[in-house]
This record gives C-alpha cells, structure tokens and sequence, in this order.
C-alpha cells in the first residue's frame, strides 16, 4: 500500500486522531495559560516571588515526558488524565516567563498613571496591564502550544489520545505491513497540525492585538514618535 | 482656615524605610482656590513626592494634608484621586486605547452613562484645540507630543475636578511646542479657574505659569514661597537667588504678557501686491518693511527695500518669514521670537493666527524701563503686605493699556 493509499483507506481514524491531539493539546494550554497568567500576576511584583515560580516551572520542564506520563499512571491510571495534565505541567513555564516579562515591561509611568487617575488594582489589571502585556503572553502561548503538540504525541505510551498511536504502532512493528506509512502519517500529522494551530494563533494575535501596535508602546513606551510619522507607525510589526 | 483654602499641607513628612534622611520633612503650605501654585526645585528635592501625597499616591508618614477641608487620609484612596486631575510627562495616555477612551476614562469609572461621555470626549477635545472627529478615534502613538500632552490634559478635565496635579506636564516637548502648551494652558486656566499644583524644574516656566511659587531646597523645604514677581525683585537667601540664577532682570520679562503692551501698526499687503507700489510705500512712509499676509490676514513675510525686485510681478516668497506671538506669550518669548528672526519685531496674533499688531523692539525696551520703575516704587511702598495674591489672570491684573491694535 502506497503513504496515499494508507490515508485514504484510514481517513476515518486518521481524522479522530488528529481531533483527539488538537483538543487535548489546546485544553492543556487553555488550563495552563488560566495557571500561567494567575501565578504571572500573582507574583511579578516581587522579586522573590517570580523567580521562585519561574524556576519551578522551569524544573518541571526538565522532567523527560515519558518519566513523567510514566510516573503519572500509578495515582490516576491509564486514559486521558496522565497526558492532560503531563502538557499542562509542560506548557505553563513559556506562557508563566512571558506573563511576568510582559507585566514587568509595563512603562511604570503608565501605571502610575493610571493609578493616579483613581483606578483600583483590579480594574489597572484588566484594563491596562494585562492588555499591554497580551501580545508577549500570547507568544507564550504559541510557545507552549507548539512544545505541547510534540510530546502529546508520547501520551499514546500511556493510552492517551491522539496521532502518538500512530507513530508508536509503526515503530513497533518496524519492517511490517503499513508500518513505515504509519509512522509517517504520525509525524507528519503532528507537524502540520501544529503549523495549523499556530496559524491560527497568529490570526487571534492580530485580532486581539490592544489596539493597533500598542505592543511597540508598551515596549519602548519612552519613544513616542514624532508628529506626522505616527499614522504609519503602528504596525511595524 | 478660611473658606479661600482648597489644599493644605500641615507638617508633612515622607520618610521611606532603611533611609535615614526623609525624603520630605515638615512642609507646610496652604494652597488657595483657584491659584496655581508651583513647586520648583532641583531634581531629587522631594518637589514630586510632596505632590503625590497630595492624591496619595504616597502616603505621608507624619502631618495632615487636607484637600477642601477633609483629610485626605479618611478619604478612600481612589475616589479621592477621580476628584483630583492628575498630569504626567507626555500624558500618560494608555497606548492601547483611544483617545476618546483615555479621556472618558475617569467619567466611565464615575458611572456616566456613554451619552454623556462621548459628549464630554467632544467638548474636552474641542476645549485643548483638537477637532473632535479628527482625533476621537487616534491611538495616542498617532498624535505628536504636544498633541498627546493635551489629551492628557483633556483627561485630567474629564470629571471636571476642582483640583489638578500636574507633573512637568509640559517637560517632554521641544521649546516650541512647551511655549504654546504653556499659553493655551493659561488661556483655559482663565476659563476654568482651577486649584493648580505644578511641578518643575524650570525656573522659567515657574515664573511663567505661577500664581505663587514655592521653591524648594532638600527634603522639599520651602525656601520662599511667593509671587513670581516678589521672588524676583526680594529673593529670600543666596540659595533662591542661586536658582533663579544669572539675570533676574531679564527673567521679569517673563512677567509681563504680550497683550499688556501696545502694539504697533505695520502696512499689511497680500502676496499678490506689486513690488514697485511695496516700494513706493515705503519711500513715502519712511516704515522699514511692509508685512504680507495671506487671505486670512494671518502674517507671512518681512519684505523690506533690499527684498524687492522691480522686474518681478508679486511678493510671492519674498522676504524673511515673520515670527508671530499670541497676547498670550510673555515679553520674554516676543524677544526670543524678534531674536531668532533678527528683524527687531513680533507679530502678534490672536489664536485664528490672524495678524492684530505688531510689537516692535523699541516698544519691549519702554516696557522693561516701565517695570524697573514700578518695581522700584512698589519696594518704597508696600513692604509688609500679604503677598498672596488673589488669583486672576495675569493679562488683566497687569496695568492694561492694550493698545486699540487694530
């Protein structure tokens, strides 16, 4: 059987796998940018605080995925909970790092400022600091989406979901029928669905972007740009 | 405590922790409705942080500061700064968000519904000089310096609190622009007649935009706090006199406004007018230069004997360009202004540019002579007067003799 004649006769379970690893992968970063942002808040005013939580992150990072999808199935078994919550554990340090890059890079004048207009701690949060840091805690996200794509990939060794079922029955039965065409379709699957994603993450970034290029602002928030080049400033990008 | 009072500041102190000299140690100042009192002292002076217990954006360690007759500590930290505008260097605009949404940004927090929001937006816009549909809509990193150093003013206004803060506010622009700032500022001061509390580190805008000013030494002790004029004429120690530095003289030309003087006539002529007739004119009437002006009457060009050619047909780019001034402006600035030309005379403008007179070096010079003169007398005379003086804006309390320009 050719690689094309193998897609199509397993078009049906090629598809639900495909589902299956972009919807575990994009529920882990979902949970982990909820942890990453909380902890990027909680702590990025003190020193202290943030270099403890990055480095925690960063050690869990260390951890080889199959010794930690291994480690995980005595407390919860086999299935889909190992895997979810292995990615997560794996994706919060890019998008926790870039949270607390992106707050502490807020021009203080900006917001003491908006302190100084009457905002309370909260409403400085949702309006100005979290929006101004949005565009680098998304390149966390990306970050994070992209690592996570690959190593769900093992979630099969511990019965997960996904296209790591593909790959992982290949390479076992190397030499056998199918078996080359498998781990192919495995790889491949997890690359393009992984250029898939990020494309569309991509997309929301220019969306969701805090105005038009607010990201140089809050950046180099000291260089306003002279009078008349500003209309085409904003999206130098 | 009369009902003149709007601020006062009662043994204030900032200390902050593991430093053994306070940052601030026991300033007292009482602040009346409507002045514009500025705080001047060298960086690090503490001139800064003394404003900012004024919102609480740093809290005193030691006194009582009272805004309307309420201390400020029993006040909730953020209602108490929705009542108070505040301005920073270059705004402080949010770069993410609009203009409209900078400035209606205080009213939104105040629970104004977005009718009367987007109503204040276009008003406020309107009262800084800024057309309304055009800017509305701009991100702040759209608009130039001076034009985001208004919105930030406009902010400020958004509630119409009775008290603003402002914090060189003008510093982060080139001259030109603080100049101009500076005037429109004044000019809505009179409308408005806020209480007014200014920072900086520029003696001359001290003078300039001070109803009273406070200088001040380290741990922001006052040195002098008084009236612009009275700091000139009777510095209190070698250390103010220090500041105000070389020139005290040339620096009450920052006094006196443009508009307080009379002005001269100068021959208007459009572009369009023949060399010869421009020439004849000037044989006739013995004037240095006759002046051209567009449709609208605002000034263009100097054009003098040497500047005219008889074989050509108009005055089209002859000449030196004119530089203008507003009434507005101080003397000082008119000299900066004839300085910078070489020409030895302002145009005086109103805010449309349209030309209302001109002012001549020779007319500056009796101007000066006049105010050593009452400078002089006054010493005779008053010298133990209160020197607070009730606000009022400056063109008019300065012996008017505006001249019939026109």
């Amino acid at each position: 059987m050719t690689f094309l004649e193998y897609l199509q006769s397993r078009r049906t379970l090629l598809l639900a796998q495909t589902l299956e690893h972009a919807t575990i992968v994009l529920t882990a970063v979902a949970i982990a940018t909820v942890v990453g942002v909380l902890i990027g808040v909680a702590t990025y005013r003190h020193r202290r605080g943030r270099a403890i939580a990055v480095a925690v992150a960063a050690a869990i990072l260390t951890i080889p995925s199959f010794a930690l999808l291994g480690l995980l199935i005595p407390p919860l078994g086999l299935g889909y909970v190992p895997p979810l919550i292995a990615l997560t554990l794996y994706a919060v340090l890019p998008i926790l790092r870039n949270t607390v890059v992106g707050l502490t890079e807020i021009d203080p004048a900006l917001r003491e400022a908006a302190r100084g207009i009457g905002m309370g701690p909260l409403r400085r949060l949702a309006t100005v600091e979290i929006p101004l840091a949005w565009p680098v805690i998304l390149a966390g996200i990306r970050v994070s989406t992209q690592m996570t794509m690959g190593i769900a990939a093992i979630a099969a060794y511990v019965g997960g979901p996904g296209l790591g079922h593909q790959i992982f029955s290949g390479l076992a039965n190397l030499g056998g029928v199918n078996s080359l065409n498998q781990a192919l379709v495995g790889t491949l699957g997890v690359v393009i669905l992984a250029l898939a994603v990020d494309l569309c993450l991509a997309l929301l970034g220019v969306l969701t972007r805090p105005g038009r290029g607010a990201r140089s602002a809050a950046r180099n928030p000291r260089s306003a740009p002279p009078a008349g080049a500003a209309a085409t400033a904003g999206t130098a990008h | 405590m009369s009902d003149d009072v709007m601020i006062s500041l009662d043994h204030v102190s900032k200390r902050y922790r593991g430093q053994k000299v306070p940052a601030v140690e026991n300033v007292s100042m009482t602040i009346h409705r409507g002045e514009i009192v500025v705080l001047v002292g060298p960086s690090g002076c503490g001139k800064t942080t003394t404003m900012k217990m004024i919102n609480r954006l740093i809290e005193p360690s030691s006194g009582r500061i009272t805004l309307d007759g309420a201390d400020v500590t029993s006040l909730n930290p953020t209602e108490l700064r929705r009542r108070i505008g505040y301005v920073i260097q270059q705004g402080g605009l949010f770069p993410h968000m609009s203009v409209a949404t900078n400035i209606g940004m205080v009213p939104r927090m105040l629970g104004w519904d977005r009718r009367r929001i987007d109503a204040r937006v276009d008003e406020l816009l309107d009262l800084v000089g800024l057309e309304p549909g055009q800017f509305r809509n701009r991100l702040p990193q759209q608009l130039s310096g001076g034009q985001q150093q208004r919105v930030g003013v406009a902010r400020a206004l958004a509630a119409d609190p009775p008290v603003m803060l402002m914090d060189e506010p003008f510093g982060a622009t080139d001259p030109l622009t603080r100049e101009h700032l500076q005037n429109e500022f004044l000019r809505l001061q009179e409308k408005l007649q806020k209480t007014i509390v200014f920072v900086t580190h520029d003696f001359d805008e001290a003078i300039k935009m001070g109803s009273r000013i406070a200088v001040l030494g380290e741990r922001s002790r006052i040195r002098q706090f008084d009236t612009p004029e009275r700091l000139l004429a009777a510095p209190a120690d070698e250390t103010v006199a220090q500041f105000i530095g070389a020139g005290a003289s040339l620096k009450q030309l920052n006094l006196r406004r443009v508009g307080s003087i009379a002005y001269d006539e100068a021959h208007l002529v459009t572009s369009q007018e023949s060399p010869a007739a421009v020439l004849r004119h000037l044989d006739e009437s013995g004037d240095w230069a006759v002046l051209t002006v567009d449709g609208e009457r605002r000034p263009l060009r100097w054009v003098g004997p040497r500047d005219l050619r008889p074989e050509r047909d108009t005055l089209d780019g002859v000449g030196i360009p004119a530089p203008t001034v507003e009434p507005r402006a101080t003397l000082r600035d008119a000299l900066d202004a004839m300085l910078t030309c070489g020409c030895g005379a302002a145009v005086v403008v109103d805010d449309a540019g349209r030309y209302r007179g001109v002012l001549g070096i020779d007319r500056l010079m009796r101007a000066i002579t006049e105010m050593r003169e009452t400078e002089r007398s006054r010493d005779r005379g008053v010298a133990e007067a209160s020197y607070y003086r009730p606000p009022m804006p400056r063109t008019l309390a300065a012996p008017a003799q505006r001249g019939g320009a026109r």
